[in-house]
């Protein structure tokens, strides 16, 4: 069933740009976890981009303060933080810190598959049930480790940030 | 404006991410609380902690600015041109891929060229 979008056509089997890597909630999950990390792994890259272009701008406010408001710069810091300790900004940081505990490991992952190439198995002859042979490789079990590290970790950046 | 050779770009984009494992993780590192003798994460974000952090450590922070800013939007700028193809197109996303490196690598810099002395 195709569906107009944007004046293209979006084909159910071939979906669109935003449906099959900037939307999590459009993945067909099942036997799928490689999907999945690549949709979570381009999220949580949007992510954290976006927190680092404002985490440059809010670490350089000891000198900016002094040129745009003529105060001290540090005292002006000192405000900056007083303001982000509030929940909603503690709120914005555990879901970075969400991000940031994804991105990593799964990006180790990838560097190790892609870049030096272990972990995807020997190419081979395709047999029924023409199973590929990366998802029999190391790097399946590597990918379910990452989303046990990303929780653990996560659950532990939010009894810091939290506490 | 040349994008470089598709396969080269993508080399950096994992340079630059081993050099964030190490970089980004000492960063962090530098929030856990236990670490430093202290007991919650804003007590590493006072100012005389963050200034002790930029004289001690400044360049590997410069470094991180810069190794981020190019894996971020570089990241970015592959994903937009997946979205559509075009020379006219390219050559804006690679323009705007500078400009913002540039801008905001600039900004990181005077951070600890001109920080001010803590008093």
């Amino acid at each position: 069933m195709a569906r107009e979008q944007g004046g293209a056509v979006e084909k159910e089997n071939r979906p669109g740009f935003w449906r099959s890597s900037l939307n999590p909630w459009t993945v067909r999950t099942k036997n799928n976890p490689e999907r999945v990390a690549f949709v979570l792994h381009r999220v949580t890259g949007f992510i954290i981009l976006a927190f680092l272009l404002a985490h440059i701008l809010e670490t350089d406010s000891p000198v900016w303060s002094q040129i745009v408001y003529h105060v001290n710069g540090w005292a002006f810091w000192n405000h900056i933080m007083g303001i982000e300790s509030g929940l909603a900004f503690r709120i914005g940081e555990f879901i970075v810190a969400g991000a940031v505990l994804f991105h990593a490991p799964n990006g180790i992952r990838l560097l190790l598959t892609e870049f030096f190439g272990v972990g995807v198995g020997r190419p081979g002859d395709p047999k029924p049930p023409y199973v590929p042979f990366t998802f029999t490789a190391a790097q399946r079990q590597w990918l379910y480790a990452v989303f046990v590290v990303w929780i653990v970790l996560w659950i532990i950046a939010g009894v810091i940030i939290f506490t | 404006m040349s994008s470089g050779k598709a396969s080269s770009v993508q080399i950096w984009q994992y340079i630059t991410a081993i050099l964030l494992i190490g970089l980004l993780g000492f960063h962090l590192l530098e929030r856990v609380p236990w670490i430093w003798g202290v007991s919650t994460m804003d007590q590493t974000l006072t100012a005389a902690f963050v200034y002790s952090d930029y004289v001690h450590f400044g360049w590997a922070l410069l470094l991180l600015a810069y190794v981020a800013l190019f894996h971020g939007l570089n990241g970015v700028r592959g994903m937009l041109l997946e979205l559509r193809q075009g020379r006219m197109y390219t050559a804006t996303i690679n323009a705007l891929f500078w400009i913002v490196f540039i801008v905001f690598a600039a900004i990181a810099t005077l951070t600890v060229v001109k920080l001010p002395a803590y008093p």
